[in-house]
C-alpha cells in the first residue's frame, strides 16, 4: 500500500469537515488499513463517536411508525400524537372493517327504494357516534389505568381520538353515501351525526365516553321508534328544520367543549 | 427526612363495599410492603396513591402536594411510576412501542431523548433482546417486566407497584425482587403483595391491611415478633392451635397459644401476619 491517510486528513475526516471526495477515499482506504483505522480512531472526538453511535442505534431499533401513524403524520399530526391515536381501538383494522360492513348493508338497503333510503338516513348518523364510543374508555383502552396516572391530559387524549375516529367514520359513511344514488339527500345524516357527537363530548364531563355515547344512541333510537308509528320519520331524516337544529346543537356543543375553563388543559401546548 | 406519602384517615366506598375505612399510613424512601388478604383494600389504596381514584374522605399528601388539586395532581404524576395489578397492553405494540407510548403519556420529549429513556428502562428490566417483539408474544413474567419498565420511565420519586410478583415463577420472582430492590434505592416504593417472602426479602417497613383498616405498621421483624412464643412444632395438629399445617418433614407447625411445656420456635414474618389476620377474623366471627 503506497498511500496512507495524513494526520490532517484524519482529523478533518474525524470531525466531519473533510469534503466528499477525500472522505470517500478515506472510507475506501480504512477498509484495508489497520494503521490508518487506528489513526482516525485516535482523532475522533469522543462526543462525536457517541453521537454517531446513538444515531445508528436510533435508526436501527426505534420503532417504525405503523400505517395509521404514517398517514396521520402526513396529515400534519405530530409523531407523538400519531402514536397515541394509533392505539385507539376504533381505529384498528378490525373495527374499520366492521364499520364498512355495516355501512355496505345500509347502502344496499338504501339503494332498493325510498323506504330504504329513509332507513339509511336514520341509521347512518349513529355510525360515527358508535365509532366515537370506541375511542377511549375504562373497558375499551387496555392502558386506561396507567394513562390516568400520567400527567398527559385525559381530555386531550379523548379529544384527539374522537377527532381522528370521527374523521375516519364520517369519511367512510360519506363515501358509502355516494353509492346510495340520492345525490346530496344521501348526506342528510351528517349534521344530526355531528350534533350527537357534540352532545356526547359535552356529556363526557359527567360520564365516561362509552356511557355518554350509549346514552345518546339510546335517546336517538327511542325518539325514532316513537316517530315510526306516527309516520313522522321524514321529520327526523330529511326536514330542513332538523338540519338547522342539528347545526345549532353541533356549534353550541363545540363552543362548550372549547370554551369550558375545566377543559383548558386539553388544549395547552405540551412540553 | 419527611415522608414521601402521608395518608390520613382515608375512606373509600364502592356501592355497598367499604374498601377503606379510615386508613392512616406514611411511606418514606425505601421499599414499603402492603400486606393483606383479598378484599383488604390494598388495590384501592394504591389506586388512590397513583391518583387514579380520589378518596371519599380523609387527606393524602404526596411529595408535599395535594392530589385533590388539579395542578398538584399533574405535578405528582410527573414524579410517579405505577404498575397496576393487571397491566394492559395495546394490541399489536412491540415492547419498545408500548414503553414509548407510555413515555409520550409521561410527556417525555423530544423524541430522541425519549427513545434513549425507553432504551434505558428496557435495559433495566433486562428486555433489550426482545424490545422489537410484540408484547402479546411474551410470557406473563416478561409482560410484568415490560409494565415495570413503563413504570420506571422518567426516574420517578414514587413507585406504586400492585402485586408485581403475582403469577411469576420462582426464578422470575427473584429477578423481580432484584429489580424492585434496585428501584427502592433513593426513592419510595410501595409494594402490594400476598407474598410474605417478598416483604421479608425487600421491605424496610410493612403495613397490614384488613377489611379496609390498618392492622399493623412497623418493620418486618416487628411483625414477626408478634408471633414470638406462639409457634411450636408437634407430631400432630395441636387442638389449641389457631392455624396448623403439616410441613415437609411430617411434623406440624402450630400457631396460637401453646400448651404448657412445649418448646416454641423463632417466628417468621408469615407467622406474625397469619396470627394477626387470623385473630382479627376470629374477633369478627365472635
Amino acid at each position: 500500500m503506497t498511500w496512507h491517510i495524513t494526520p490532517e486528513l484524519a482529523r478533518s475526516y474525524a470531525d466531519g469537515s473533510a469534503a466528499g471526495a477525500p472522505s470517500s477515499s478515506v472510507e475506501a482506504h480504512l477498509l484495508a488499513c489497520d494503521a490508518c483505522r487506528a489513526l482516525v480512531a485516535s482523532e475522533a472526538p469522543a462526543g462525536r463517536l457517541d453521537a454517531v453511535w446513538a444515531e445508528i442505534q436510533e435508526q436501527v431499533d426505534a420503532p417504525r411508525p405503523t400505517w395509521v401513524e404514517r398517514l396521520l403524520t402526513r396529515l400534519g399530526v405530530s409523531p407523538a400524537d400519531a402514536r397515541l391515536l394509533s392505539a385507539a381501538p376504533s381505529l384498528q383494522v378490525s373495527w374499520l372493517l366492521g364499520l364498512v360492513a355495516v355501512l355496505a348493508f345500509a347502502a344496499a338497503a338504501a339503494s332498493s327504494d325510498e323506504r330504504g333510503l329513509r332507513a339509511f338516513l336514520l341509521v347512518a348518523p349513529l355510525v360515527p357516534v358508535i365509532a366515537v364510543a370506541g375511542a377511549y374508555g375504562r373497558r375499551i383502552d387496555p392502558t386506561y389505568e396507567v394513562t390516568r396516572s400520567t400527567p398527559y391530559p385525559t381530555y386531550r387524549l379523548l379529544l384527539l381520538r374522537v377527532v381522528a375516529v370521527l374523521s375516519v367514520s364520517v369519511a367512510l359513511t360519506a363515501v358509502v353515501s355516494l353509492f346510495v344514488g340520492a345525490g346530496w339527500m344521501a348526506m342528510a345524516w351528517l349534521l344530526p351525526s355531528l350534533a350527537m357527537v357534540g352532545v356526547v363530548l359535552v356529556l363526557t364531563r359527567y360520564v365516561e365516553l362509552p356511557v355518554a355515547a350509549g346514552s345518546v344512541v339510546a335517546g336517538y333510537a327511542l325518539a325514532v321508534t316513537a316517530m315510526v308509528p306516527r309516520n313522522e320519520v321524514d321529520v327526523v331524516a330529511l326536514a330542513e328544520s332538523t338540519q338547522l337544529v342539528s347545526l345549532s346543537v353541533a356549534v353550541a356543543c363545540l363552543a362548550v367543549v372549547v370554551l369550558s375553563p375545566a377543559r383548558r388543559a386539553a388544549f395547552r401546548r405540551l412540553p | 427526612m419527611s415522608p414521601t406519602v402521608v395518608v390520613n384517615d382515608v375512606t373509600k366506598r364502592f356501592a355497598r363495599t367499604q374498601a377503606l375505612a379510615g386508613v392512616t399510613v406514611e411511606v418514606s424512601a425505601g421499599v414499603t410492603g402492603l400486606l393483606g388478604p383479598n378484599g383488604a383494600g390494598k388495590t384501592t389504596l394504591l389506586r388512590i396513591l397513583a391518583t387514579v381514584l380520589g378518596p371519599d374522605s380523609g387527606s393524602v399528601r404526596t411529595l408535599g402536594l395535594d392530589p385533590a388539586d388539579a395542578r398538584d395532581r399533574t405535578r405528582i404524576r410527573r414524579s410517579l411510576g405505577y404498575l397496576p395489578q393487571e397491566p394492559g397492553f395495546q394490541r399489536g405494540f412491540s415492547v419498545f412501542e408500548f414503553v414509548d407510548y407510555v413515555a409520550i403519556l409521561k410527556e417525555l420529549t423530544p423524541a430522541r431523548q425519549r427513545h434513549d429513556e425507553v432504551r434505558r428502562v428496557i435495559a433495566a428490566v433486562d428486555l433489550t433482546s426482545v424490545s422489537g417483539k410484540r408484547v402479546r408474544a411474551l410470557s406473563g413474567g416478561m409482560r410484568r417486566r415490560v409494565a415495570l419498565a413503563a413504570a420506571l420511565l422518567g426516574d420517578p420519586q414514587l413507585l406504586v407497584l400492585d402485586e408485581p410478583t403475582a403469577g411469576l415463577d420462582p426464578e422470575q420472582r427473584l429477578r423481580f425482587r432484584e429489580l424492585v430492590s434496585q428501584a427502592g434505592e433513593g426513592r419510595a416504593v410501595l409494594l402490594s403483595t400476598h407474598q410474605t417472602e417478598d416483604v421479608a426479602a425487600l421491605c424496610h417497613h410493612v403495613v397490614v391491611l384488613h377489611e379496609g383498616l390498618v392492622l399493623f405498621r412497623g418493620s418486618p421483624s416487628e411483625l414477626a415478633q408478634r408471633a414470638e412464643g406462639h409457634v411450636w412444632f408437634a407430631e400432630d395438629r395441636d387442638p389449641s392451635a389457631r392455624i396448623a399445617w403439616r410441613t415437609g418433614d411430617g411434623s406440624h407447625r402450630n400457631l396460637g397459644d401453646p400448651p404448657a411445656g412445649v418448646v416454641t420456635v423463632p417466628p417468621t414474618l408469615e407467622d406474625g401476619y397469619l396470627l394477626l389476620v387470623g385473630a382479627r377474623d376470629e374477633e369478627a366471627a365472635a
